[in-house]
This record gives C-alpha cells, sequence and structure tokens, in this order.
C-alpha cells in the first residue's frame, strides 16, 4: 500500500537555505546539502528546494546545490522556482532533481507542462498552484504570490494534469506562515478533480494539522517548513502521530 | 569491478552513480548503446525518462546489449530500465531487451502516476534476504506485466493493481521501484546486488 509521504521543503536563496535563522542552534543551518540529509536521517520522504533568488546569477548556484545533494541524498528531491522552460527541466534534472515544480511559467505557456512531461515523462513534472480564497472558490497567483490571475485553482489543476503535470503541489496563500492549519476544502476540492497525487502545502501549525490534511483534506503528501526549520516538532514525532492515526506511512529505524 | 550505466541523456544519475560507487567498484556513463555492455562487468540500466525514448536510443546497441546478457553480464534495470528488460510498453514505440518476455502496461489506480513509497509484498529472492527493503519509493505510471510469472521476486500493489516489483533472470534484476531513492536501505540492496554478481 502506498503511504502518505511528509515532504520538507527548503527555501534556498543563493545556494543558502534562508528563513534558517531561527534555527539557532545549528551551525549548519544554511547549508542545504546538509540540512537535507540531515532531515533524510529523521525519516523525510522527499525533499524541496524552493529558490526564492531574485537574480540569475543567484539561481544558477541552485544547480550546484542540486548536484552536491543529490550525491549525499537518497530519497528524491524536487527543485522549484525560476523553472521557464523544458529546457530549464532538463538542467535541473540532469544537476540532481528528481522532480521539478513549475509555476508561473505554466500559467504563462501551459505547453511547457506537455513537453516536459513528453521528454522526461510525468512523474517528474510538478504543477505548483499558489492559490487564494475568494468568493466561491480560489484564484491562481502567480510570481511568489504577488500576482492575481482569472484562473479558478480547481480548474486549472485540471489543465495542469490534462496538460502532463504528474503531480500537483498546492499552496494556500491564506494559511502560508500562519501556522493556523492547511486550508483543508482547498485540498479536498482539488484532490476531488484531479487523479495524480497531491502535496498540500501552506499553514503547518503541527503534526496534528499534518495528519489533518492527510486524513480529511485528502492530501496525498503533506509540505511542512517552518515548524520543522524553528524545532516546535519534528519528522519523527510528525510521523509517529501519523503512525497512531492508523496512516499508512514509512517510518525510519 | 567496472559498473557501467547505460545512460539515454534523459535524468538524474546523481544518486545512482553514489550508490554504486565503492572501494572495489569503478562506475562509468555510457551514452552509446553500442559500447554500453562492452568491457564491463555489470551493466545498470537507470530508471528516468520515457519507454519511447529510450527504446529508440538503446536500439542501434540493443542486439549486443541482449547477446551480452544472454553471455552471462550482470545487469540490474531500475524503473524504467526495468521496463526496458521486457518485450515492448504501451507507453511508447520501440522493443525492449526481452529478457523477460511480457508487455509494460499502463498502471491502473486511483492515482497515476504513482508517487512514494509503497510496501514490498511477497519478497522472495536471496538479494532481499541480504538487504531486506520493506517499503521503497515509486515514480511511475507503467508497470511490467510478465508471461513468466516464477521470474516475480516481489510484488507490490496500488489501488487494486498488483504488480511485478522484483523480477530475476539469473543474474539479471529488475526492480520498478529506485532503490537510489529509497535511503539507506534502497542503497544497501544496490551494494548487496554488486556483492553478489561480483562474487
Amino acid at each position: 500500500m502506498l503511504a502518505r509521504r511528509v515532504v520538507v521543503c527548503l527555501d534556498v536563496q543563493g545556494g543558502r537555505v534562508v528563513k534558517g535563522e531561527r534555527f539557532v542552534h545549528l551551525r549548519e543551518v544554511g547549508d542545504p546539502v546538509e540540512l537535507a540529509t540531515r532531515y533524510e536521517a529523521e525519516g523525510a520522504d522527499e525533499i524541496v528546494f524552493l529558490d526564492i533568488s531574485a537574480t540569475a546569477d543567484e539561481r544558477a548556484t541552485l544547480l550546484d546545490v542540486a548536484r552536491r545533494t543529490a550525491e549525499r541524498l537518497f530519497i528524491p528531491l524536487t527543485l522549484g522556482g525560476g523553472v521557464r522552460t523544458a529546457d530549464d527541466v532538463s538542467r535541473a534534472l540532469r544537476a540532481g532533481a528528481d522532480k521539478v515544480s513549475i509555476n508561473s511559467a505554466a500559467v504563462a505557456r501551459p505547453e511547457v507542462l506537455t513537453e516536459s512531461a513528453a521528454r522526461f515523462g510525468a512523474q517528474c513534472v510538478v504543477a505548483s498552484i499558489d492559490a487564494r480564497r475568494e468568493a466561491g472558490g480560489w484564484k491562481v497567483y502567480t510570481h511568489g504570490g504577488r500576482t492575481r490571475t482569472e484562473l479558478d485553482a480547481v480548474e486549472w489543476a485540471r489543465a495542469c494534469v490534462a496538460h502532463g503535470a504528474g503531480e500537483i503541489l498546492l499552496t494556500s496563500i491564506d494559511r502560508d506562515g500562519t501556522r493556523s492549519g492547511y486550508d483543508l476544502e482547498l485540498t479536498r476540492a482539488v484532490s476531488a478533480a484531479v487523479d495524480v497525487p497531491i502535496v498540500a502545502s501552506g499553514g503547518a501549525g503541527s503534526a496534528n494539522d499534518v495528519r489533518e490534511v492527510l486524513e480529511s483534506g485528502n492530501a496525498d503528501a503533506a509540505l511542512v517548513a517552518g515548524i520543522l526549520h524553528d524545532g516546535s516538532t519534528t519528522v519523527g514525532a510528525i510521523k509517529q502521530l501519523l503512525a497512531a492515526a492508523g496512516l499508512p506511512i514509512r517510518l525510519v529505524a | 569491478m567496472k559498473v557501467t550505466i547505460f545512460d539515454y541523456g534523459a535524468g538524474n544519475l546523481h544518486s545512482l552513480l553514489k550508490a554504486l560507487a565503492g572501494d572495489d567498484c569503478r562506475v562509468e556513463t555510457q551514452t552509446d548503446p553500442s559500447l554500453a555492455a562492452k568491457d564491463t562487468d555489470v551493466l545498470v540500466l537507470p530508471g528516468v525518462g520515457a519507454f519511447g525514448h529510450a527504446a529508440a536510443r538503446l536500439a542501434p546497441g540493443r542486439d549486443a546489449v541482449r547477446a551480452a546478457i544472454d553471455a552471462g553480464l550482470p545487469c540490474l534495470g531500475i524503473c524504467l530500465g526495468m521496463q526496458l528488460l521486457f518485450d515492448a510498453s504501451d507507453e511508447g514505440p520501440g522493443i525492449g531487451l526481452g529478457v523477460f518476455p511480457g508487455r509494460v502496461r499502463k498502471l491502473e489506480g486511483e492515482r497515476v502516476p504513482q508517487i512514494g513509497w509503497n510496501t514490498i509484498e511477497n519478497a522472495l529472492d536471496p538479494l532481499l534476504d541480504a538487504a531486506p527493503l520493506p517499503i521503497a519509493y515509486y515514480a511511475n505510471s507503467y508497470v511490467c506485466d510478465p508471461i513468466d510469472i516464477p521470474s516475480v521476486r516481489a510484488w507490490s500493489t496500488h489501488g487494486s493493481t498488483t504488480f511485478p516489483a522484483f523480477v530475476r533472470a539469473e543474474r539479471t534484476v529488475g526492480v520498478q521501484f529506485h532503490p537510489e531513492k529509497s535511503s539507506r536501505s534502497g542503497v544497501e540492496l544496490i551494494r548487496a546486488f554488486l556483492r553478489e554478481v561480483g562474487s
């Protein structure tokens, strides 16, 4: 039986993990390679590097980080941020990513999903969708949540899958950073609309929030970041709670 | 011992290279299929990409690779690499190596691709005794449908479909999961395969 996944996200800028400042008791905190391998040892099922660099120079260093990470990480690695074309996807995969997430570029030109899936297989093409709640549903935002589009998030998820995406990384802008729990309605609505796996993101405040989004939000995986980086919980503690709730998960010895 | 990875040019080989490399083991990647099975002790068919593309890349060297495997060259096929060990695939045109009779078919299930960690069931192979792997990472939309059921040494189930996780024909092993992405236990399985074929 397929296990539900706990996916750990690291925001990377200029080759360093940011948001890591809160991780005061750890010297190696800023190094994505160290952090990724540490989370693997704790039982993370996957790692996501989200590149939030503003410039092309900063961005170029991410491929080097991916290369160094892939040599030491033996769980899947997803790269996201700034991916525009199938050639960008190719470069990320060659550098060491197993999956690549595409956000704004897919809204601008959905064919990038199709072209990437045809070349590399749907299993490595992740459509990243940032959604904000409005009357009657959720709208898709691009460019790090700054630009509103007219796209309905549930419809857009369907379109992404039709274009070739093999997985949806679904972020609630409303919940992101609030620690008030995932947007269960959003996750449920998108999960019902598509037949590819859904990774829920935004709002994790506790291990119990992770349980909720997997159990009643119908997510296949939950993305967790801040509450791990600041030490308020651990991957192990989250997984113990999921196991106790009877969810199928991978436990590490 | 020299290990050659046939590189179809599709994806990430870093973790696989690192998992294969050891004190006793030199790993090379080879993009020319006619050279992939030449002057090597082990051939690895990696697991990223689409069947049609990979079969087309393999085509010029297909017969040479098949002959080398028939002559006893140990071979490890991972995910798409396992599928290339079969006759053909519904995913795309081209012919596989046909080491295992059967076809590759679309995985039926509620959520496809299957992405994530799935349990390994009914494991019955010395390699899985040497390096137990209770759960492994999968990323696939297609699965192998073998004619020779005894070649299947372990299974997994996605939704209502039970499919081969591990097949063997003498020193050729195919795994549908990604051992190089299945954390420490997965890497151990790769090391155990190299020990087995190296002894």
